[in-house]
C-alpha cells in the first residue's frame, strides 16, 4: 500500500487554507481535520444539522486539490450501491451477441463477470482511484448495524473482494469524513476506528465572521445584529434549533429586502427562514422578540463588547 | 516548537486514559497510541494544541467530550509526576446530591447477586408458577438467581418474537439480477426465471427510560437485569436510567455478564436511589438523545410517576417524546397493586401522552409486554386515548 499523501501542513496552514476556501473554522476543527490526515484515520464528525459537517469534507478535497467521493447513507444502503454493481443491460447484450458462437459456457460466464462490466459505487471508486481522494461516508447513522460492519472492514483493511475477479487493494489510502446526525448511536468499533470532531452551533465571534464572509454586501452592523440575534435565539427552547445555513438563508432575505437593522416587523416577515415549526414561530413572536431586539439595539449602543452584553441579555431573557 | 520525547509524558497520557476509562470512557491502547503519535506532531509548547490533540484521540462521542473537559484542568492542573497522580484525581465520579449513596446501593445488589450465584439450588417448577404472581416488592434475596433467569429468558423471547414478526410483515421481494443473470446464462441466454432477494428488514428500535430513584428501588433491581436482558438479546435497544438526571447506559450493560454491567453501572451513574425529577430527565433525554426517537421507535419509560420536579415540565416532555416516537409505553409499577389510581401529579401529566400504560411489577406483566413492543401503525383508539 502506498501512503505518500499530500498533506495541508500544520495547523496554521489548515486554518488559512480552509479560511481561502470559505470556511471560517476554529482550532477545533483545524487539528482535527490536521491529525486525521497525519495519523491516516478516518475523521468522525458529529454535530447538529447545519453546522457544516458535510462542508469539511468538500472544502478539504479543494484544499487538498484532489477529488471528492460520496457515499450517501440512507436506510437499506446495500453492497450494490455502495461498492460495485454489475452492469446487467451490458452484460445481457454480450450474452446475445455470443449466442450462435460455440464457446464454453465458463468463458462466457468469465467475459461478462469481468472488470469492463463492472460499475464502480462510491468506495470501488474511492479505492481505485489514481490519487487519494476525500472520501466523505454522509449521514452514516442511516445504515443499518450489518452495513456499518462491512463498512468498518472496508475502512480498517482498504481492500475490497470480489467474488468473481479477486481482492482489489487500494492503491491510495483515501482521506475518509464521516458524518452523523445521531439517529442511531454508532458501534463502539467504528468510533474507535475515527478520530472524533464534534461541531457546536457557532459562537458570536464565529458566526459573525461567517455572515460577513458569505453574505456580500452586508453591512457590519446588520451582521453582528444578525449573529447577536442567532445567539440569543438558539437559547430559546426550540423544536428545531436553527443551524448555521439557517442565519445565510435568513441574512440573504434581509439584505434582499434592503433592511440595515432588525425589528420587529421585518423579523416577523422573514422568520419563516428560520422556525419552521408552528409552536418555534409562535414562542418567538410573543413578549421574547420585543425584549431580545431591545437588548441588542442596548448593546449596539451601548460598545461595550458583545459578549458581556450578549450574556447580561441572557440572564434577562431567561428572567 | 517543542517535540515531545520524554518518556514521563507517555506514563501521563496513559494515566489520563485510564482515568478517562474509569469514566466510562472507551479508551484503551489503540487509543492511547493514536494519542501519543498525535502528541508528537503538535506543539506541546501549546497547550492548546496539547488538549485537542488529546481530546480527538481518546474521545468518541459527545458524552465522552463531556467528561473530557471536565477531567482534563483537573488532571493537567500542575505539572503531574506519577505520585502526584492519585491526589489529582479523584477516583470517585463527581456525584451531586446522593450519588454517594446510591453507588452502594448498586454495590449491595452486586454483592447480593455474587452471592446468589454461588447458591446453585434450583428452584422446582412449582416456585417458577408461584414466582411468575409474585410482587417483585415482596422478593427475598433467594428467590434472585430464579427470578433473573427467567426475566433473562422473557427478554430473549420478546427478542426472537419481535424480529420474527417483523420479518413476516415485510415479505415482499426483489428480483436478484446477479442471480438471474447467471441463470440467464445456463439457459444460454433466455430469461427463463428470475432469482429473488429477500428485501432488508426494516427494524424497530426500543428506547428504555428506567428510573432508579429511591421511590422505585425495590423494583429497579429486577427492571435494570430486564433491561441488560433485552438488550442483550435485540441490537437495536437504548438505555438510559434516570432519577434527579439521565445517564446513557447502554454500554455499561453492554458487558458480558450481568454483574460487570451492574459494576460498571454503578461506577457510571451518579445518582442512584436519589429522588426523582422525571421531566427533568425525560428533557434532558430530548436534549442529548432526541435523534434517537423517530416513527419506528417504542420509547419504554418504566417508573411509578413520582415526580418531585415540575409537572409542566414532565408535561412537556412528554408532549415531545409523543409527537416523535412510534410508540410510547409506560410500564408502572405500581399499577399491579390493588387499588392503584394514576393520581400522582407526574402521572397525570404523562397519562395523555401515553399509548400504552400497563403494569411491570411481576414476571407475568413484562411477558405481556412482548404484545405492546411491536410497532404497526398506532390503532384509533390508542390515537384518540393520546390526544391531549
Amino acid at each position: 500500500m502506498q501512503t505518500t499523501r499530500p498533506t495541508l501542513g500544520d495547523i496554521e496552514q489548515i486554518l488559512q487554507a480552509l479560511e481561502r476556501e470559505g470556511y471560517i473554522a476554529d482550532r477545533e476543527i483545524a487539528t482535527a481535520i490536521y491529525l486525521s490526515i497525519e495519523l491516516h484515520k478516518p475523521l468522525l464528525v458529529e454535530g447538529a444539522a447545519g453546522v457544516g459537517k458535510t462542508e469539511i469534507a468538500k472544502v478539504m478535497s479543494r484544499a487538498l486539490d484532489t477529488d471528492l467521493i460520496r457515499l450517501q447513507c440512507y436506510e437499506g444502503l446495500d453492497v450494490h450501491t455502495a461498492l460495485y454493481e454489475w452492469n446487467y443491460q451490458k452484460q445481457m447484450l454480450r450474452i446475445r451477441l455470443e449466442e450462435g458462437t460455440d464457446r464454453p459456457v465458463e468463458e462466457k460466464e468469465q467475459t461478462i463477470f469481468s472488470e469492463p462490466f463492472l460499475l464502480r459505487r462510491p468506495l470501488l471508486q474511492a479505492i481505485t482511484h489514481h490519487r487519494a481522494p476525500v472520501l466523505l461516508i454522509d449521514e452514516v447513522d442511516r445504515v443499518d448495524v450489518e452495513f456499518e460492519a462491512f463498512l468498518l472492514e472496508v475502512l480498517s483493511d482498504w481492500q475490497i473482494t470480489i467474488p468473481e475477479i479477486g481482492t482489489i487493494r487500494a492503491q491510495h489510502v483515501p482521506y475518509v469524513v464521516l458524518t452523523s446526525n445521531r439517529t442511531r448511536e454508532l458501534s463502539d468499533a467504528l468510533r474507535r476506528r475515527c478520530l472524533y470532531l464534534w461541531i457546536d452551533y457557532p459562537s458570536f465571534d464565529k458566526e459573525l465572521r461567517i455572515v460577513l464572509r458569505k453574505v456580500p454586501g452586508i453591512s457590519q452592523r446588520l451582521a453582528e445584529q444578525i449573529a447577536a440575534f442567532m445567539h440569543l435565539l438558539r437559547r430559546l427552547d426550540l423544536q428545531k434549533v436553527p443551524g448555521v445555513a439557517e442565519t445565510l438563508d435568513w441574512s440573504a432575505a434581509l439584505l434582499r429586502l434592503h433592511r440595515d437593522h432588525l425589528d420587529r416587523v421585518v423579523v416577523e416577515e422573514t422568520l419563516a427562514c428560520l422556525c419552521k415549526h408552528h409552536e418555534d414561530l409562535r414562542l418567538v413572536r410573543g413578549p421574547w422578540l420585543d425584549a431580545a431586539l431591545a437588548a441588542i439595539a442596548e448593546a449596539q449602543r451601548d460598545g461595550e463588547g458583545w459578549d458581556r452584553a450578549l450574556a447580561r441579555a441572557e440572564r434577562t431573557l431567561r428572567a | 516548537m517543542i517535540r515531545f520525547e520524554c518518556g514521563d509524558l507517555s506514563a501521563h497520557v496513559v494515566g489520563f486514559a485510564r482515568a478517562l476509562r474509569e469514566r466510562g470512557v472507551l479508551c484503551g491502547p489503540g487509543e492511547i497510541a493514536d494519542a501519543l503519535q498525535a502528541l508528537s506532531r503538535v506543539d506541546l509548547g501549546d497547550r492548546e494544541q496539547f488538549r485537542l490533540a488529546l481530546r480527538t484521540t481518546l474521545a468518541h462521542r459527545l458524552e465522552d467530550l463531556r467528561i473530557f473537559d471536565a477531567l482534563f484542568p483537573v488532571y493537567w492542573a500542575v505539572h503531574p509526576t506519577l505520585t502526584e497522580r492519585r491526589e489529582s484525581t479523584p477516583s470517585q465520579t463527581t456525584s451531586e446530591g446522593t450519588g454517594g449513596e446510591g453507588q452502594v446501593a448498586v454495590r449491595q445488589w452486586l454483592e447480593s447477586s455474587r452471592e446468589a450465584e454461588g447458591d446453585q439450588e434450583v428452584p422446582g417448577y412449582s416456585a417458577v408458577e408461584v414466582l411468575s404472581r409474585k410482587d417483585f416488592s415482596a422478593f427475598t434475596d433467594e428467590d434472585l438467581h430464579e427470578i433473573t433467569r427467567l426475566v433473562v429468558a422473557i427478554a430473549r423471547r420478546i427478542a426472537t418474537r419481535m424480529s420474527r414478526r417483523m420479518r413476516r410483515a415485510h415479505r415482499s421481494h426483489q428480483i436478484d439480477m446477479r442471480r438471474t443473470l447467471r441463470l440467464h446464462l445456463r439457459w444460454g441466454g433466455e430469461l427463463a426465471e428470475l432469482a429473488y432477494r429477500r428485501r432488508r428488514v426494516r427494524k424497530t428500535r426500543i428506547v428504555l427510560l428506567c428510573d432508579v430513584s429511591g421511590s422505585m428501588d425495590i423494583y429497579s433491581r429486577f427492571l435494570i437485569q430486564f433491561v441488560y436482558a433485552l438488550q442483550e438479546a435485540v441490537s437495536n435497544v437504548e438505555s438510559f436510567v434516570f432519577s434527579t438526571s439521565l445517564t446513557r447506559v447502554t454500554p455499561a450493560l453492554r458487558s458480558r455478564t450481568l454483574r460487570a454491567a451492574l459494576d460498571r453501572l454503578s461506577r457510571t451513574v451518579p445518582n442512584w436511589s436519589g429522588g426523582t425529577k422525571i421531566g427533568t430527565s425525560l428533557m434532558q433525554f430530548l436534549e442529548g438523545w432526541r435523534h434517537l426517537v423517530d416513527s419506528r421507535t417504542v420509547v419504554v419509560v418504566l417508573s411509578d410517576g413520582w415526580d418531585t420536579g415540575e409537572v409542566e415540565i414532565l408535561r412537556r416532555a412528554m408532549r415531545e417524546i409523543r409527537a416523535r416516537a412510534g410508540r410510547v409505553i409506560w410500564l408502572n409499577p405500581l399499577l399491579g397493586s390493588p387499588g392503584y389510581q394514576p393520581l400522582t401529579r407526574g402521572m397525570q401529566a404523562a397519562l395523555p401522552f401515553v399509548d400504552v400504560f400497563a403494569s411491570a411489577h411481576n414476571l407475568d406483566s413484562l411477558r405481556q409486554l412482548e404484545k405492546t413492543l411491536v410497532v404497526g401503525s398506532r390503532t384509533k383508539r390508542e390515537a384518540s386515548r393520546g390526544m391531549p
